[in-house]
């Protein structure tokens, strides 16, 4: 698995373009009368993946321009020469890989998907191309993790959302998703999780690397192969016949050796026989339906959402009043640093104020996941607020403020007594738009671990094989949250006009 | 008690203030009156601190307000606007408080004199601009003659030493001019020290004991109310009069 990548998350609104086309789309378009003779036809053979998973798998090589590499850009070139085709790359997201495969973006997916039962639900899987590891790591000076799930019975468990290794901890330990390969084993080395579950390709780049830890040991066997529409059979086993002949060749052998990450585990490739692939495949676990259990999860999510919003909010607002009075009222010095820190809370992307306090400033500041995304939306908001209160103490006339100082009131006393309850009551229909977009703005926090809504939409939805459904229910969800909000705002509104 | 020495207030190439000197005594109601753009207004907000200023000084007893505006006076600043109490053109109510609560706000939170006494006091005062019936009134709520008289309780709750008046009756409709200029006299009558800028010439001869005019940041004419305004000796007085058309 290639994981999704530092900025994997940035892509997380395709889930809304793919519960739109669920609509709008009818399921299991006809396929043509042969996959493999539109492939042949075309002359190339499609092929998805995601640069952004970074090396070995399919990356831009810096030092040569940008030019495509990785072992994967090799076993699709040496396929599609076995087809008598040319590959060509189509980026695509990889946490959307399997959606956009089923509505033809590509003929193949083929960027380190894991065989997990879900996934053979929703595809028809070729021969294995490369065997790894569900390798755990943990502190080096943590000796209570043992090379066995049951030793991470109730601990804090990082691995990759959706993955096999997340599939091997449900039900043992305490899930933590990320979406990037690097974050999991720098929040493990800050003691915010116990262990880390990943591939080892990802563990020996990623993990191994740092001396604060150790490999633990190798839990179980997984698989990367190639996905391929489920109408598509004989695509699939021209694939699985051209992956034969590339073993047989000693052709794959020379791909990963090139990639540095042939190892003996690769040695069952060359006799994988049909009783090692139907094992492999195992029961494709049948979808689970969406029930109680799955509500309930929805709940949980809609209150973590509901919750860190009201808390980033309270603490958004005084901020915000803070820095609108300083901005306005303070001496030179501070109205500079106020105006500097509004400027650039507003003029960067809250994901990457987000990494930054959670993952860039973790060695100095150990925060929480939930705190973190507390701290860093309320800071974000905070210059929106402080804005909307600039424009309200700057609304509220002249003569308040006046006959305020004329009674004797000092400068502090005449903002908290006159101006600012008027000016925050002109506010208020802003601030309650900024909250409701925030509420939306919440579901950001999961690239820093938080599960809140959104992140178990899409969790959930890989479960049961379907977006309709909870995508649907999230939609509801943050609709019931956000229109009586829209209702008040409103309403407060229309009060303000009257008076 | 409150004397001005040589004020002067310049805007840029435009001179405001040009050197105004007078002193008021306690007791007095003065009336500022002249053209508009004579300094008039200016001179009021100055003695209040509302406005700095760029030359001379201003003394309230011993409070002394020099040039440099609030950073330099905060103290003096604090001690002059509790002892000098100030009504504008527009009223400026706090637009979030009933009329009670707009006099009460200031003995309660700069005095820190208890609710209950604050809230007692605040109705003699409303009692004695005429407005009991409407303590419970907000702002916008009230006519622009209510709404001054509000104004004026206000002011009068800090017990200051003098009243300072800024075109308190120039804002409102005329049917409403007289109920604001009875209650000045009334306080006039009691003794309370006020110095008025106003257009309502009936007002300054009747009601005030001295009347300066002031043109182009100057005062031109400085004397007991009657004389000056039934027998103006500067041709621009004569002038701002209309007594030169008859």
């Amino acid at each position: 698995m290639s994981g999704g990548s530092v900025l994997g998350p940035v892509g997380r609104l395709w889930w809304v373009v793919l519960l739109a086309m669920a609509v709008l789309s009818c399921h299991g378009r006809a396929a043509p009368t042969s996959a493999l003779a539109r492939v042949r036809a075309a002359g190339v053979l499609r092929w998805g993946g995601d640069i952004q998973g970074g090396e070995p798998y399919v990356y831009e090589d810096s030092e040569h321009g940008g030019r495509l590499t990785g072992f994967e850009v090799d076993l699709a070139n040496a396929l599609a020469r076995e087809l008598g085709v040319r590959a060509q790359f189509v980026q695509n997201d990889w946490s959307a890989l399997i959606p956009s495969l089923e509505r033809g973006t590509f003929d193949v997916a083929l960027n380190g998907l894991e065989v997990t039962p879900q996934r053979v639900g929703r595809v028809r899987f070729t021969r294995p191309y490369y065997i790894f590891g569900a390798r755990l790591m943990a502190r080096r000076d943590d000796a209570s993790v043992q090379p066995s799930l049951a030793s991470l019975r109730g601990r804090r468990v990082g691995t990759l959302a959706n993955s096999f290794s997340s599939e091997l901890l449900r039900n043992v330990a305490e899930i933590v998703p990320y979406e990037g390969v690097e974050e999991p084993y720098i929040d493990l080395v800050q003691g915010r999780t116990d262990a880390v579950l990943l591939d080892d390709i990802i563990a020996t780049r990623y993990g191994e690397p740092k001396p604060e830890l150790r490999v633990v040991g190798d839990l179980a066997d997984g698989y990367y192969s190639i996905a391929v529409r489920p109408a598509e059979a004989d695509l699939q086993q021209a694939l699985d016949q051209a992956l034969g002949r590339l073993v047989a060749r000693g052709e794959l052998e020379r791909i990963l050796r090139r990639g540095n990450i042939w190892n003996d585990r690769q040695r069952r490739l060359a006799v994988w026989s049909d009783g090692d692939q139907r094992q492999m495949l195992g029961t494709a676990a049948a979808g689970q339906r969406f029930g109680w259990s799955h509500l309930v999860l929805f709940a949980k999510g809609a209150f973590i959402t509901l919750r860190l919003s009201i808390l980033a909010m309270a603490l958004a607002i005084p901020l915000g009043l803070a820095l609108a009075v300083l901005r306005l009222y303070g001496p030179a010095l501070l109205s500079r640093l106020a105006g500097a820190y509004v400027e650039l809370y507003r003029g960067t992307p809250v994901l990457l104020q987000l990494y930054v306090l959670y993952y860039g400033l973790a060695p100095v500041l150990k925060l929480g996941a939930f705190p973190a995304a507390v701290l860093g939306l309320g800071m974000n908001y905070a210059a929106y607020e402080a804005e909307v209160y600039r424009a309200g103490i700057q609304a509220v006339p002249r003569g308040q403020m006046e006959a305020a100082l004329s009674l004797g009131m000092s400068l502090p006393l005449a903002l908290r007594r006159v101006v600012l309850p008027q000016a925050f009551r002109l506010a208020l229909p802003s601030v309650t738009n900024d909250f409701i977009a925030l509420l939306k703005d919440s579901s950001l926090v999961s690239v820093i671990t938080v599960v809140e809504l959104t992140k178990q939409m899409t969790i959930t939805s890989v479960d049961i094989r379907s977006w309709a459904l909870p995508g649907a229910l999230c939609a509801l969800m943050y609709f019931l949250m956000s229109y009586p909000l829209s209702l008040l705002a409103r309403r407060l509104e229309a009060r303000l006009a009257r008076s | 008690m409150i004397e001005v020495h040589e004020l002067r207030k310049v805007y840029g190439e435009r001179t405001i203030l040009g050197g105004i000197t007078a002193t008021f005594e306690r007791g007095q109601v003065v009336a500022l009156v002249g053209p508009s753009g004579g300094g008039k207004s200016t001179l009021l907000r100055c003695l209040n601190g509302l406005e700095s200023f760029d030359g001379g000084r201003i003394a309230v007893g011993a409070d002394v307000l020099l040039p440099g505006g609030a950073k330099a006076n905060r103290a003096a600043l604090h001690r002059v606007r509790q002892r000098v109490g100030m009504v504008f053109q527009q009223w400026n109510l706090f637009a979030h408080r009933t009329a009670l609560g707009n006099v009460i706000e200031a003995p309660v939170h700069v005095k820190k004199m208890p609710l209950a006494q604050a809230t007692e006091r605040g109705r003699e005062l409303l009692a004695r601009v005429g407005l009991s019936h409407r303590e419970g009134a907000y702002p916008h709520e009230m006519s622009g003659g209510e709404q001054q008289r509000v104004a004026i309780a206000r002011a009068l709750a800090m017990d200051p030493e003098a009243l300072l008046l800024d075109e308190p009756t120039s804002a409102l409709d005329p049917e409403r001019v007289g109920e604001v200029l009875d209650v000045l006299g009334a306080l006039a009558a009691d003794g309370l020290t006020m110095l008025v800028v106003t257009h309502e010439m009936r007002f300054a001869r009747e009601v005030s004991h001295r009347t300066l005019v002031l043109h182009g940041g100057l005062i031109i004419e400085d004397g007991p109310s009657k004389e000056v305004i039934d027998h103006p000796k500067h041709e621009r007085t004569r002038a701002f009069l209309g007594l030169d058309r008859k």
